[in-house]
């Protein structure tokens, strides 16, 4: 007999999982959607934010205090990034900007970890793991949390760009470079606070993915699990980021847990990049990309 | 100012039903100006029927009829959004039409398959430039040859005797366009290092290789110097004399395409409204003062 | 407008097989005869070895990347494919000789080159260099897991078998640094050919303009399927290589995604649709390293340990690879053609 309630816990606890890839891709499409750079790098400020918060806190900061400065770090990261790298970059094709991230994700690593040592760190942010039992299938709390946290995050941002005025010149850049460069706005301005916020979005992944592997050096592969994400949403959606999230993060379970068997075990790695490919040659610009019509 | 003439849905009515009919009754009657022969629709190198495009509810293309005579410099003109790349893009097999058909001599396409083209006898150039910017100029003419590559890529690498005989009978055809189109001195540099000008010519150059039959040309003369418009439709003309190819070209510079050009098809919000000998449409007041002057203006800005 | 695949590609063709043929047969004098000769076996072990490896790997990617414009993350893993297939050709095939061995080896990593290069029909960019991540971690996978891959060992390590040919045996690191020496030499040889052939032009065609290389008929899918299959059967040889000439024990981790970045880098140093700058860049990398550790030993004595060692090395190649792509996009190969361009020309006016 097939056993439903697994299947929901299996199911519940995918979704959950897939928050956490969503919140990392959300990083990228903010990046991608108003400079059309695929931001390899967005893995490793995610290191670098929590292995910078982990290591103030360990050396006696208050957890505030710690946030904040991480905070203002990871602000100050993505302006020299947008200084140093992108400006110069400036209208080459999306692919080169793209190995130039792969080499500021290196930077980023070494940097990070030769500023504060390659040890595993634990993070405590006072949230415990014990299951919550809801009519017998068990969900975890810090998932829950972690779900709660990236819902909030998105709403912010939601709001942040329907309200204020960079978050409307945000619009208008992702909508339109040249159009906006026309009528007189400032696309570094815009691009500075676009790599602010993937800062902060790094901080708060960051932190929960740090609270849940351990801050170490693997964190920055967090960015492999949110690429397939984003194929499957579309590299310009925040929706599709959060729909493909929860998409891949359920399906990967579900794999693992009903397929994987017939492969003895471990085909994570490899499953949801499969499933995006599928998705792939049949809709080349991911569920909610926008589809570009070619010019010739 | 001159664009109100066509804003009115009744003008564009009143050109649409005199275009189509006596247009092409005045073409299959006339003999056409220059050495091109009497355009007889049997022997059309190519010919567009019933065409109609449209890209989500916009409709790029209305009911385009048009027949081109082997031998024949037929220019396509209109202002921006008429719908001439598009046409191009039909003909091509990049568009996929909603109706219609395209023949080129005895074969009808529901979608031209663009990579049968240059069986086809049948090149292009593109309206921004397309060419390879990493290889030589030489390389790029000899590009043109591609598709008569039979050998395989062992064989190349082999240099078996066919691949070798292929590849010498190919570079000499590239040398003769070259020589054609005095690109001698330019023969081995990069041409994404090249001036825009000549960077035309050697489009023109990979396209000619292959001594097509027909010939499309995408605003052959968009964005270069008045002296290298001259030179280029000398090349253009010459190709036709010299090669007996047949030309469509879509242009915005009516001057160029009046002393150019043996007819003229002029199309507006899809609708072809106008087709004939430059005389008659540089005497058609209405299509003058509805396009020519407008799109000569704000088109040359954009052009670049 | 220095559009990254713009490279110079036709002049290193044209003018360094004309001009250069004398210097080429003086650096296979000089890897034949003097490197043997006065060469430590450190040098040839632990540097020309490898070298040789990854810039025949190089090479390979740069008939992907550089030449045909298809980015692809999953190099390692065409190492992967060629360095097992070997392996296991050797193991059940008993009587094959090791030449048909390293071909057919090859030719197996050309065939998963093609699977994963189907997509390539319709995907471009990222998508397409996101989707060859599945090429890296699918197979990295399925070595770990399918102990048949590996003759049934738990971690799926494999020792390499002694290279020999007919009566001669190449064990010694002088044997092993001739036979990748040579190896290296014929694909590399052969690779030119192709890329001076029609169908080296359609892979630059469909690299610069797509749309116009399908107008002239240049077969698309067929280009595209053979630029993944030459160039996974070139990086298979070189994982051929990295097994049976260098490592000699290898395991599927050793064939991880920083092995594929590191390919990548090569390429983008050296020098983007350049033989040349394969080379180059593979020498690069496996010099710097070791340049760098000298350094910061005799700066910061005993603190500069293999940590810091590794993290520093991290950040100079990402900062060099930022750098060029900014700088020179052309790569190591355009700086050292313009040095040997001003010195002549400095000489020149001084006569």
């Amino acid at each position: 007999m097939f056993d439903y309630q697994f299947l929901i816990e299996v199911l519940v606890g995918g979704l959950l999982s897939g928050v956490m890839y969503s919140l990392v891709a959300i990083g990228f499409v903010l990046i991608y959607k108003t400079s059309g750079v695929l931001n390899f790098a967005q893995g490793a400020m995610l290191l670098f934010a929590a292995l910078t918060f982990v290591s103030l806190v360990e050396r006696g900061t208050p957890f505030a205090l710690a946030l904040l400065a991480t905070l203002a770090i990871m602000v100050l990261l993505g302006i020299t990034i947008e200084r140093t790298v992108l400006r110069p970059l400036i209208n080459q094709p999306p692919i080169t900007l793209f190995m130039a991230t792969l080499g500021l994700s290196y930077v980023i690593e070494g940097a990070a970890q030769l500023l504060w040592g390659t040890q595993v760190h634990g993070l405590e942010i006072g949230v415990s793991d014990i299951p919550f039992d809801i009519g017998g299938v068990f969900i975890s709390r810090f998932d829950l949390f972690a779900a709660g946290v990236a819902g909030s995050l998105v709403a912010l941002f939601t709001l942040f760009f329907r309200y204020t005025r960079t978050g409307l010149a945000f619009r208008a850049v992702a909508d339109d470079q040249f159009a906006a460069l026309a009528v007189g706005l400032r696309l570094p301005r815009v691009w500075a606070a676009v790599w602010t916020a993937a800062g902060i979005v790094a901080l708060v992944a960051g932190l929960l993915w740090g609270a849940r592997l351990g801050v170490q050096f693997s964190l920055s592969l967090v960015v492999l699990k949110a690429l397939p994400v984003l194929v499957l949403g579309g590299f310009d959606s925040i929706t599709g980021a959060i729909v493909g999230g929860l998409l891949i993060g359920a399906i990967e379970k579900l794999a693992e847990v009903y397929v994987g068997p017939f492969f003895g075990g471990g085909i994570e790695a490899w499953a949801a990049y499969v499933v995006a490919l599928a998705l792939l040659l049949v809709r080349p610009s991911g569920l909610f990309g926008q589809k570009l019509v070619e010019r010739v | 100012m001159l664009l109100s003439g066509l804003t009115t849905p009744l003008d564009v009515l009143a050109l649409e039903t005199w275009a189509p009919g006596t247009a092409r009754q005045v073409l299959a009657a006339e003999p056409s100006g220059a050495s091109a022969p009497v355009a007889d629709g049997a022997r059309a190198v190519l010919r567009l029927a019933n065409i109609s495009l449209s890209f989500g509810g916009l409709a790029a293309l209305r009911d385009i009829d048009l027949d081109v005579a082997e031998g024949e410099i037929r220019a396509v003109i209109g202002p921006n959004g008429a719908g001439k790349s598009s046409l191009l893009n039909v003909v091509s097999g990049l568009y996929r039409p909603d109706q219609g058909e395209v023949w080129f001599g005895d074969h009808a396409f529901r979608q031209v398959p663009t990579a049968q083209l240059a069986r086809h006898g049948v090149a292009r150039t593109f309206q921004n430039l397309a060419l390879f910017k990493g290889l030589s100029v030489f390389d790029n003419v000899l590009m043109g040859l591609a598709h008569r590559v039979r050998a395989g890529f062992i064989r190349q690498v082999v240099g078996t005797p066919l691949a070798r005989r292929i590849e010498a009978e190919n570079r000499a055809a590239a040398e003769d366009v070259i020589g054609f189109l005095h690109l001698q001195e330019v023969r081995d540099r990069i041409a994404g290092t090249l001036p825009y000008g000549l960077q035309k010519r050697v489009e023109l150059a990979r396209a000619l290789v292959a001594r097509p039959r027909l010939l499309l040309l995408d605003e052959p003369f968009a964005g270069v110097t008045l002296s290298e418009k001259q030179e280029l439709a000398q090349h253009v003309r010459g190709a036709r004399d010299c090669y007996g190819t047949t030309i469509v070209l879509i242009e915005h510079d009516i001057g160029i395409v009046m002393d150019l050009s043996d007819h003229i098809a002029v199309l507006d919000y899809g609708r072809k409204i106008a087709d004939g000998p430059p005389a008659e449409i540089r005497a058609n007041q209405a299509v003058i003062d509805a396009y020519l002057g407008v799109a000569h203006e704000d088109e040359t800005e954009l052009a670049i | 407008m220095t559009v990254i695949t713009e490279t110079a590609s036709a002049p290193a063709r044209s003018t360094w097989l004309t001009a250069n043929v004398a210097g080429l047969v003086l650096l296979l004098l000089l890897g034949y005869g003097l490197v043997p000769l006065i060469g430590s076996d450190y040098l040839m072990d632990a540097v020309l070895t490898p070298f040789l490896a990854l810039a025949l790997a190089a090479v390979g990617l740069n008939v992907l990347t550089g030449y045909a414009g298809q980015v692809s993350l999953g190099s390692a893993a065409f190492l992967a494919v060629g360095a097992y297939a070997a392996y296991n050709l050797n193991l059940r095939l008993p009587g094959l000789p090791l030449l048909a061995n390293l071909v057919l080896a090859g030719g197996i990593a050309a065939a998963v080159g093609i699977v994963f290069g189907l997509p390539s029909l319709r995907l471009r960019g990222f998508y397409l260099a996101v989707s060859t991540l599945a090429a890296q971690f699918f197979v990295q996978w399925a070595l770990t897991k399918f102990g048949w891959f590996s003759n049934d060992n738990a971690s799926g390590v494999i020792d390499a078998p002694v290279i020999r040919i007919g009566s001669l045996t190449f064990s010694s690191a002088t044997g092993r640094y001739v036979f990748s020496l040579t190896t290296v030499a014929i694909a590399t040889a052969l690779t030119a050919r192709l890329l001076a052939s029609q169908t080296g032009r359609n892979f630059i065609a469909v690299r610069d303009h797509e749309v116009a290389a399908k107008v002239i008929g240049v077969p698309l899918l067929r280009t595209k399927l053979l630029a993944f299959g030459v160039s996974s059967f070139l990086i298979g040889v070189a994982g051929v290589l990295w097994a049976f000439a260098y490592l000699r024990t290898v395991e599927p981790a050793g064939f991880n995604l920083d092995r594929s970045f590191q390919i990548l880098f090569i390429i983008i140093i050296g020098g983007l649709a350049s033989l040349r700058g394969a080379f180059i860049g593979a020498a690069f990398i496996v010099v710097f390293p070791l340049l760098l550790s000298r350094l910061g030993a005799a700066v910061l004595g005993s603190l500069f340990d293999s940590g810091v060692l590794e993290m520093s090395q991290r950040i100079v190649i990402g900062a060099l690879i930022i750098a060029f792509l900014i700088a020179e996009p052309r790569g190591l190969v355009a700086l050292i053609d313009r040095a040997v361009a001003a010195t002549r020309r400095f000489r020149s006016t001084r006569s």
